[in-house]
């Protein structure tokens, strides 16, 4: 059933794309945030990817001809950014320490921006890819008349 | 044509024609094995199609296009049996027509 | 009674097999085309199809020359974009093919009737 796997491997990709891009748009939201519920600065999310095998059902796996299942996507983690964020001096701040440092998260809005775009794109030529097979399953239907 | 050699036609008309010779023992079976074995394809590829079909409707097995020739063979095969056999009853009923 | 039922509508089924698995491998390469260390995969060209009739032996393999990126994945979205108008293509005229056998055998069997 390869037509409809690849568009379930088509439809991983939206979906692991979107959680990229929604995670893309919160550190563009969060890059001045110096203080947050967990406590100290916003820390920079990175959505990391890993490939997911997608077999469908192990009767299907049986009856497939084929040399092995491909594989979509999906977010394996939400990495957060561990190391030590920025410190700026800035003795006025509300949250600035004792020293009249203020830790910033570790964001740069137009590495962002690139990332998101590149999300947006990777978005898009999955739903290319579902619509050329889509046309692909429609000549099959065909094919009893 | 005299009433004599009328009457020579008349127990089997068909085996006395000229040219055409009675069937022997084996022959008579033929036929019917002939049309037999059209049915049985029939049959054979009108089943092919239904388990294709549920294999992949319930499944998830197989392509829809494998399905699909499937499906039209069984159907063409349907319909070449039933040509050939509307010949069969035509050229029967042409020659029980012929006056005898 | 022999059903020899187009032998060349069999090949034309296979081809089609062939290009719904090939475009399942494009679309696992368009959806990784963002992990880490992924390496693109792909069928043998069509030319070789002749070689693949028995579809048992389509294994999608990794293919070389591609240049890999910081994090190893080489999936090119040109390259994946252009194969995916290919395989829809051919899968079409060799659908339309298929579409035209068949018109073909049942207009000889049923004499136009």
């Amino acid at each position: 059933m390869s037509l409809f796997g690849a568009i379930s491997i088509s439809a991983s990709g939206m979906d692991a794309q979107r959680v990229r891009a929604e995670t893309i748009t919160e550190n563009l939201a969060n890059a001045d945030t110096t203080r947050t519920p967990e406590g100290g600065a916003y820390r920079r999310k990175d959505a990391v990817f890993s490939s997911v095998p997608m077999g469908g059902t192990f009767a299907s796996a049986l009856f497939d001809a084929s040399g092995g299942t491909s594989d979509g996507v999906a977010v394996s983690q939400i990495r957060v950014d561990e190391t030590e964020p920025e410190r700026r001096y800035l003795p006025g701040h509300p949250d600035a320490d004792a020293q009249g440092y203020v830790a910033f998260p570790k964001i740069n809005p137009a590495e962002e921006m690139v990332d998101l775009m590149s999300a947006s794109r990777g978005f898009q030529a999955n739903v290319t890819a579902i619509s050329a097979v889509k046309d692909m399953i429609a000549r099959s239907i065909d094919l009893f008349r | 044509m005299t009433v004599s050699t009328l009457k020579a036609f008349l127990p089997n008309p068909v085996q006395n024609l000229p040219g055409i010779s009675p069937p022997g023992p084996g022959d008579s079976d033929s036929f019917a094995n002939a049309l037999g074995g059209a049915i049985g394809s029939v049959e054979a590829a009108g089943a092919a199609a239904k388990t294709a079909a549920s294999d992949l409707l319930t499944g998830g097995r197989g392509d829809v296009h494998t399905v699909a020739i499937i499906s039209q063979r069984a159907g063409l095969t349907l319909d070449l049996f039933q040509q050939v056999r509307n010949k069969f009853v035509q050229a029967y009923q042409e020659i029980m027509k012929m006056p005898m | 009674m022999v059903m020899t039922f187009a032998n060349t509508a069999l090949d034309l089924g296979n081809f089609l097999s062939y290009l719904s698995r090939r475009q399942e491998v494009v679309a696992s390469n368009i959806a990784n085309a963002d992990t880490p260390g992924y390496k693109t995969r792909d069928l043998p060209p069509p030319q070789a199809f002749s070689d693949l009739l028995h579809e048992s032996s389509l294994g999608a393999e990794e293919i070389s020359g591609l240049p890999a990126r910081n994090d190893g994945n080489n999936v090119s979205m040109d390259r994946e974009a252009r194969i995916l108008a290919e395989n829809t293509l051919r899968f079409n005229l060799a659908s339309q093919m298929i579409k035209g056998e068949i018109r073909d055998l049942k207009s000889a069997i049923t004499e136009g009737r």
